[in-house]
């Protein structure tokens, strides 16, 4: 505890300084201090230290206490510093403590430290260095440290006289240049190093001369004994070179030509480092000759230079003389020992590639040798060289390349192959064998490493996109194997079909002229549309690409001429937009039934860990759009859409990427509907915007968009069940918005019927306001007030007063609490190909037997089976669910559903679907839902008897999420049905039929 | 430390005025200085050449230094069984008396010809000083070199014994082991120093350094990393002189990847007949033909280096081309090899030393640990020769001069779809010898049977050795003040030698065994300093004098006035005077004090002064 060493005099005087601050001495305990300032008073007399005496451990301790505290005064402060630095004979601790506290107390610093730095030539860089850093120090101080005999503190200065002080710029430059010639290479290094800082910090100068010169002392010292120095002379050479090339057009290619050959002297440098460095210098030169390039890649000198009667005598006089050192570089870097020199020389080429073609030519023979490293980050930085090679329009490969190149595909990494596919993104083959080749290669990749699909796909489809003609030579063949994989339904490989047909759809995808293509590839890209849509997802959504594949594959301009199509095939009808909704039915009274949230709830608190994370997954996306609201009201729509589809590319990526138990897909799945429905909303906002006005074309639009968003948030909340009371209460809030969004935009038509739906959706809100404890919303307190006013039938009813509503109205956060399912139904009819026709004889009824599997269906719900038939007929068959066995969550059985119009024809085609009778909402008397049939669509056939006809109809089973409206009613068994307007979306069904 | 030492050395570069005789050195602390004045002729380095002057073989240079004498290999010439197999030490020292004569023995690796006459020299001719090897590769396998050899020579040629497996054993006694970069002491003056130099596992270049006088002497060496052994690396020294060998004097090869590019392209072409000299691709190519015809594959190997590197190449080839086919080590010497090899992971190339940690490249995956790899590496047991399926076999003698290898040559031999790759050289009278001088023919086994072969023949072509190109980078990287070639072909060498002169202006010889080569070297001598002088060498000075552009040697290409040429000069050191008066040692005092020394000592006539 005593204080026994002599040094501890100069905390006694410290320990007096402090006591004079109040504040110190209350915030600090420093009353010890104190302690022992009485007791050194008692022994020593208070006065400074003696000369040489060292500080002890325990002094420099209460230093640095003193130091730290914020509420030490500045005088304590220079006192201490004071102290340290008179101390005769600092040690490691004291002049740690030095640099500490200078980095504490810059204002303080320089006084204390500046007479300590030249008065003690070995007191620690270091401190010195905080001590002066931060603060401006004149060029006197700069050069007059520089030049002191401390060599560490030189050398310090010199490392960092760019970063730290403002020095005039001229000063520092003759600086590092003269220290470029001191004896010690750490010094030079540090001189050469500060020359690399001052031309990336891009100090101007006009002095051609001196940019000169320190060129060439760098590449004096190229050939240092010492490999630190060597490796900054690279440096420098590359950035000073460059500098002193871009001084002056006239001289620019002599002077890179000049650098280019001295970084290359270096690629056979005995260390590593030095090389890596040589070549990450030459991947900056911006202008080299094609001589030299090609030079580098030959470890023979050539007489290039000579042969070719150069215009210029200055070039191949140049060439002659800087050939030699040139020769090979390179070949050398490619085949070095260590792989980060292999994998500098590839990015080096990169750039290289781009200044000339014939070298990028050459250049290529060697990048492909590299696709053969042992390390792959050097394959990776190949194949990447070659990617910047192929967006040059440099990349043109040879036959000879062929076997190295698309080796790579099947190469074990997954880099090398992501990479090496981007590169087949953006490359122009040039024949078309490289490009059935590389068909070949990706084909084998995928069927290697089906991990890779979605990559692989999206590959296809650029290549198709990017190579119309060659898709269209190897067109019959690609629809060959399509057909007969499809027709024979047998095994087949359906990630090679996805494949192909991708790229057979993905040319005239974008393209009027569909060519050469049969329609029917279009049709069958349909049946794939769930797997393939992602390859497309750089140009349109899954949404457009159907849209889009359903006009093509109507197309008429194809002739099937050199194509084996059926004579009676038939393009498929699809969904043009919806009918307008015309309300025909008085019917108002329904209540909207749902069932008890609760029912479905139990099972989901399975596998909880698991579902967790996609239930926060889905909340994240959906706690989005609230955020958006108000960039949608004030009309920043393109962004909003923007970010809009980012998240649903994110959700169907998720929901894409594995399997997920049920309950899991089925959030994903809301979560997708859902953003659906806010991006129409933000584009129904953007035409409702004033500013904007209410052309006629936009009219139809916003009609188009509303009746859209209508189904939409319709799909939502009778798609799902489960919901909770607030969470039914958001759907329904948006159900309120649309109608009154309708009512008060465009449907003046059948303003009642809207208003009758507006009324009942409004009185089931209020039965679940009044049993939960939720908050009502602005919107609908105000909805409420406007409902009130008008009459029960609407005729007194205002479009203006809605449209005041429309004002309150925000988008509320959806939260999911995780007991959401998704009501599904899928529909096969099995055995049935060319070979198992399925008879029937006219005017009778013939029996469709369906595999049908539910999801998610409550036992209250009605099922029905809708057939139709090209003319036009449609036939509905109630499916009874008590008669099927299985739980709610999934049910799986056959049906074989009753067709009775059997008309005399020689083929029919059936189209079958399943849908749901939808209990809520709306005027008619029986509603339907839609049931959409998953991905896993087959083409089915169901012809009568045993039919080799060729001409007999193609059945295509379509899987489609576009809803028909039709209105159902219902006698015991059968059912006469007519469209008109309830969605109903399914599965398609042709069947041919033949009279017997 | 090592770092002010090279600061001082830089010094000295720094210093001396290029042309100029006089150079200055620094040496430890600022009190004291030296000044180093070359040396005259009789301060030479002499170099005798006993063995590979002009010539491939008995690699075995002896160089005089400042009165050292060292024996740099000390090999055997695989063409002659005469005297001619040997140095001819006797040029060393017409007495015999080799302990006084040579001052130590330095071994690059443990090739016979550059080892091979180590024994004789030792036990035979009585030398007993110290030689140095490098630590375990070399001086691990010379003795197992050396004692096949004897084998070979004694046994089976029934020669008479040279030396016997004790003298072996007691040479190996006498050699001090030295590793990569350390510094050894040989005496008071002598320092030595190895460095990696590729070629072959344990391969070192060897500097040696006595007073002021520096050399490099290279052996054999690579400048290009193999798929086993790394390039030869070495620091920026300023010698006197480099002997490098010179084997390809001439060659320029292509890349390494252009010789494995034609040999996988041909591999995926099979059928295709390919022709190409190259040694690695068209070996695995025809490895790969012959397996996938169900063929047997026999490399008969040494057990060091060869074996090692073609199954790295194999093995990197199975993986990638997923191949099953099985490859066996016969047991032995081979599999003890491995284990030598795995011992010295520091000896091989980055990629094998970076990979290390992971997986052993050595470690030829063994099947029953690694069940996720289906590239075996696997023990062959003599049960297996005649085993159905394709297979490839690593066995020895590389020769098929008898033991395991020629056991399954007979068995192999007979069908057509098996294939025998042989090494580059065969002695005369081996099995090797003679399916290499005619493919296709009956071998007489002994004197009762013959072997109808009709199997295909391989030679394989390999070389460690550096090219041309590499010759002239190690000596444009040294930049020595002699070169010496040794171990080359004469015409080409010549050729190199002109080469070496005229490009990087380097005086170039290539003697021919038994001559001498004498060159001047450099010597210090020690000066005092004045305090005076040592201050202002403390504190730099420097000055940009500007001066026309001269030395630009492409006048027509810059204009000659275009810019006057800023340089730099450090004059703090220039500024010193050197002074020797005579019976006093040299000084080297501040310009500023010469004159008042020159006052004081106006009588003294025999004064010299330098500016330096």
């Amino acid at each position: 505890m005593a204080a026994s060493d002599s040094g501890d005099t100069s905390l006694l005087s410290i320990v007096l300084f402090a006591v004079e601050e109040k504040n110190v001495y209350e915030n600090l305990k420093i009353r010890s201090h104190l302690h022992l300032l009485h007791r050194h008073r008692r022994s020593h007399k208070p006065a400074m230290a003696d000369e040489d005496e060292t500080l002890s451990l325990r002094t420099l301790c209460t230093m640095r206490s003193l130091l730290l505290h914020p509420s030490t005064s500045k005088r304590t402060v220079s006192h201490i510093l004071q102290t340290l630095t008179s101390s005769p004979h600092p040690t490691p601790h004291s002049l740690k403590l030095l640099s500490d506290a200078a980095a504490l107390h810059p204002d303080l610093a320089p006084s204390a430290a500046l007479p300590a730095a030249q008065s003690h030539p070995h007191l620690a860089v270091e401190a010195i260095g905080s001590a002066l850093s931060g603060l401006h120090l004149d060029d006197a101080r700069f050069t007059s440290l520089c030049f002191g005999t401390s060599v560490p503190a030189r050398a310090w200065m010199l490392r960092n006289a760019g970063l730290s002080f403002k020095v005039r710029p001229g000063l520092l430059l003759a600086v590092l240049l003269g220290f470029t010639k001191d004896p010690y290479p750490y010094v030079r290094d540090a001189a050469l190093e500060g020359l690399v800082g001052f031309s990336e910090r891009g100090g101007e100068l006009k002095d051609v001369g001196l940019v000169d010169a320190c060129y060439r002392r760098a590449v004096q010292l190229l050939r240092d004994v010492d490999p630190c120095v060597r490796l900054s002379a690279v440096r420098v050479v590359a950035s000073w070179g460059m500098m002193l090339a871009a001084s002056n057009s006239d001289t620019k290619a002599y002077w890179s030509n000049d650098v280019f050959a001295k970084l290359c002297s270096m690629a056979r440098d005995m260390n590593m480092k030095v090389r890596v460095e040589a070549f990450n210098g030459l991947g900056k030169m911006e202008m080299v000759s094609e001589d030299l390039l090609l030079q580098s890649l030959s470890k023979r000198v050539s007489g290039r230079g000579k042969q070719k009667e150069t215009v210029d005598q200055r070039t191949s006089e140049q060439f002659v003389m800087l050939a030699s050192s040139v020769a090979g570089a390179l070949v050398h870097g490619l085949e070095d020992e260590f792989f980060e020199v292999r994998k500098s020389v590839c990015e080096s080429l990169r750039t290289l590639t781009s200044l000339s073609a014939e070298f990028a030519r050459e250049a290529l023979d060697s990048l492909m040798d590299v696709l053969n490293d042992d390390s792959p980050v050097v394959r990776l930085q190949a194949l990447e060289t070659m990617y910047q090679m192929a967006i040059n329009g440099r990349l043109k490969l040879h036959e000879k390349h062929f076997h190295m190149f698309l080796g790579a595909l099947v190469d074990n990494s997954w880099d090398v192959r992501y990479t090496y596919r981007k590169i087949l993104k953006v490359m122009k083959l040039n024949n078309l064998a490289l490009f059935k080749s590389s068909n070949d290669r990706l084909l084998q990749n995928l069927d290697s490493y089906p991990q890779d699909e979605a990559d692989v796909f999206s590959t296809f489809s650029h290549l198709g996109r990017n190579h119309k003609k060659f898709v269209s030579m190897i067109m019959k063949d690609t629809f060959e194997e399509v057909e007969t994989a499809l027709e024979g339904n047998v095994e087949f490989d359906s990630a090679r079909i996805a494949a192909l047909l991708i790229l057979s759809i993905s040319a005239p995808l974008l393209d009027a002229d569909v060519g050469r293509i049969p329609p029917v590839m279009f049709s069958y890209a349909v049946t794939f549309l769930g797997r393939i849509y992602n390859a497309f997802s750089d140009i349109m959504d899954r949404d457009a690409l159907l849209a889009c594949l359903c006009e093509k594959s109507r197309s008429t301009e194809y002739s099937a001429s050199n194509i084996n199509l059926g004579e009676g095939e038939q393009q498929l009808p699809l969904f043009e937009g919806d009918a307008p909704n015309v309300a025909t039915n008085e019917v108002i009274d329904l209540h909207i039934t749902r069932e008890p949230k609760e029912l479905a709830n139990h099972q989901i608190e399975q596998q909880q860990s698991v579902h967790d994370d996609v239930i926060n997954f889905a909340n994240y996306i959906l706690a989005k759009p609230p955020d958006m609201w108000p960039s949608i009201q004030s009309g920043h729509t393109n962004e909003v859409l923007r970010s809009l589809r980012c998240l649903k590319e994110l959700t169907t990526m998720k929901l894409g990427s594995s399997g997920y138990a049920d309950a899991d897909a089925d959030a994903l799945a809301f979560t997708i509907l859902y953003l659906r429905v806010v991006v129409l909303l933000a584009e129904v906002w953007e035409l409702l915007l004033p500013a904007k006005g209410l052309r006629s074309q936009r009219i139809g639009k916003l009609e188009f968009k509303l009746g859209k968003l209508d189904r939409r948030v319709k799909e939502l909340i009778s798609r799902f069940i489960g919901f909770s009371a607030e969470e039914e209460l958001n759907l329904l809030e948006l159900m309120l918005l649309t109608c009154a969004l309708r009512i008060c935009k465009n449907e003046i038509i059948c303003l009642n019927h809207t208003f009758k739906r507006l009324s009942t959706l409004y009185s089931r809100v209020e039965t679940i306001l009044k049993e939960s404890s939720a908050l009502r919303s602005n919107f609908v307190v105000e909805l409420g007030k406007v409902l009130s006013t008008v009459s029960i039938n609407g005729a007194s009813c205002s479009p203006f007063q809605f449209d005041a509503c429309l004002k309150f109205f925000s988008l509320k956060q959806f939260v999911f609490h995780g007991s959401i399912k998704h009501v599904n139904a899928e529909l096969s009819i099995p055995n049935n190909d060319m070979e198992h026709p399925l008879p029937f004889v006219s005017g009778l009824p013939v029996g469709v037997p369906c595999e049908i599997t539910l999801h998610n269906i409550l036992s209250e719900s009605k099922l029905w089976l809708r057939m139709a038939l090209d003319d036009g007929f449609i036939q509905h068959v109630f499916l009874d669910l008590d008669r099927f066995e299985g739980s709610e969550d999934v049910r799986k059985f056959t049906f074989v559903a009753p067709f009775y119009r059997t008309a005399e024809a020689y083929c029919l085609a059936l189209k079958v679907c399943i849908g749901l009778e939808c209990l809520f909402e709306n005027v008619g008397p029986v509603q339907r839902e839609e049931i959409p049939v998953g991905g896993e669509d087959k083409d089915n056939f169901l012809p009568f008897h045993s039919c080799s006809n060729p001409n007999s109809l193609r059945l295509k089973m379509m899987s489609t999420w576009e809803p028909v409206e039709i209105e159902v009613k219902r006698s015991d068994l059968s059912i006469i049905a007519r469209c008109h307007g309830f969605p109903m979306v399914g599965f398609r069904l042709r069947i041919p039929v033949r009279i017997c | 430390m090592n770092k002010q030492k090279q600061a001082y050395r830089e010094l000295e570069a720094s210093c001396a005025p290029p042309g100029s005789d006089v150079g200055l050195h620094l040496l430890g602390g600022s009190a004291r200085c030296s000044v180093g004045l070359r040396a005259t002729a009789s301060m030479a380095i002499e170099t005798l050449v006993l063995g590979a002057g002009q010539e491939v073989g008995k690699s075995c240079v002896v160089v005089t230094i400042n009165g050292k004498r060292i024996m740099f290999d000390c090999g055997m010439h695989m063409g002659f069984l005469d005297h001619r197999r040997y140095p001819d030490f006797t040029l060393i020292d017409p007495n015999q008396d080799f302990n006084s004569a040579i001052t130590c023995i330095i071994i690059t690796h443990f090739h016979l010809d550059h080892v091979g006459a180590l024994a004789y020299f030792t036990e035979v001719c009585g030398y007993n000083g110290p030689i140095y090897m490098t630590q375990y590769p070399t001086k691990a396998l010379a003795p197992l070199m050396l004692e096949d050899y004897r084998k070979v020579m004694v046994d089976r040629r029934g020669e008479e014994e040279l030396f016997s497996v004790d003298q072996i054993a007691e040479c190996m006694k006498k050699v001090t082991a030295v590793d990569l970069r350390q510094t050894v002491k040989v005496d008071e003056d002598l320092q030595i120093r190895a460095y990696y130099a590729g070629h072959v596992i344990g391969a070192a270049m060897f500097y040696a350094k006595v007073g002021d006088a520096e050399m490099v002497y290279t052996g054999d060496y690579n400048m290009t990393a193999d798929r086993h052994l790394g390039a030869a690396q070495i620091d920026r020294l300023r010698l006197d002189l480099l002997i490098t060998e010179s084997t390809y004097a001439t060659t320029i090869r292509d890349s390494r990847y252009s010789r494995e590019r034609e040999f996988l392209k041909a591999v995926h072409l099979i059928g295709i007949e390919y022709l190409e000299s190259a040694g690695l691709g068209i070996f695995v190519y025809k490895v790969h033909k012959c397996v996938s015809c169900g063929g047997k594959v026999l490399i008969p190997t040494f057990a060091l280096g060869r074996a090692q590197e073609l199954c790295i190449l194999l093995e990197d080839y199975w993986e990638r081309m997923n191949l099953k086919v099985p490859i066996y080590f016969s047991a032995g010497l081979t599999i003890q090899a491995n284990a030598y090899y795995k011992m010295l992971i520091s000896w091989t190339s980055q990629k094998i030393k970076d990979t290390y940690s992971k997986h052993n490249a050595f470690d030829f995956k063994n099947a029953p640990h690694s069940s996720s790899l289906d590239v075996t590496v696997q023990k062959f047991e003599r049960s297996m020769i005649d085993a159905p399926g394709p297979c490839v076999l690593f066995a020895t003698p590389g020769m098929i001069s008898g033991g395991f290898s020629l056991e399954v040559f007979k068995h192999w031999a007979v069908s057509e779809n098996n294939l025998v790759t042989l090494p580059g050289y065969c002695v005369a009278g081996t099995i090797g010898h003679k399916l290499m001088s005619d493919k296709q023919a009956k071998v007489d086994l002994d004197a009762n049977t013959k072997l109808d072969v009709r199997c295909q023949v391989h030679q394989l072509a390999f070389s460690p050795h550096t090219d041309s190109k590499g010759i002239m980078d190690l000596v444009n990287f040294l930049t020595p003040k002699h070169v010496i070639l040794v171990h080359g072909e004469k015409h080409k060498m010549a050729s190199l030698k002109e080469k070496i002169h005229s490009e990087l202006g380097i005086q170039c010889y290539d003697p021919a065994n038994n001559e001498t080569i004498s060159i001047s070297s450099t010597h210090y001598v020690n000066a005092e300093t004045s305090d005076t002088f040592d201050r202002s060498c403390l504190s730099p000075n420097f000055t940009f004098p500007k001066c026309s552009s001269v030395d630009t040697c492409n006048s027509t290409i810059m204009d000659k006035n275009l810019m006057p040429m800023i340089q730099v000069e450090d004059e703090r050191v220039s500024e010193g005077v050197l002074v020797v008066e005579k019976g006093k040692k040299a000084k080297i005092v501040h310009q500023d004090e010469l004159l008042l020394m020159l006052g004081e000592q106006k009588h003294q006539h025999d004064t010299m002064s330098w500016t330096l």
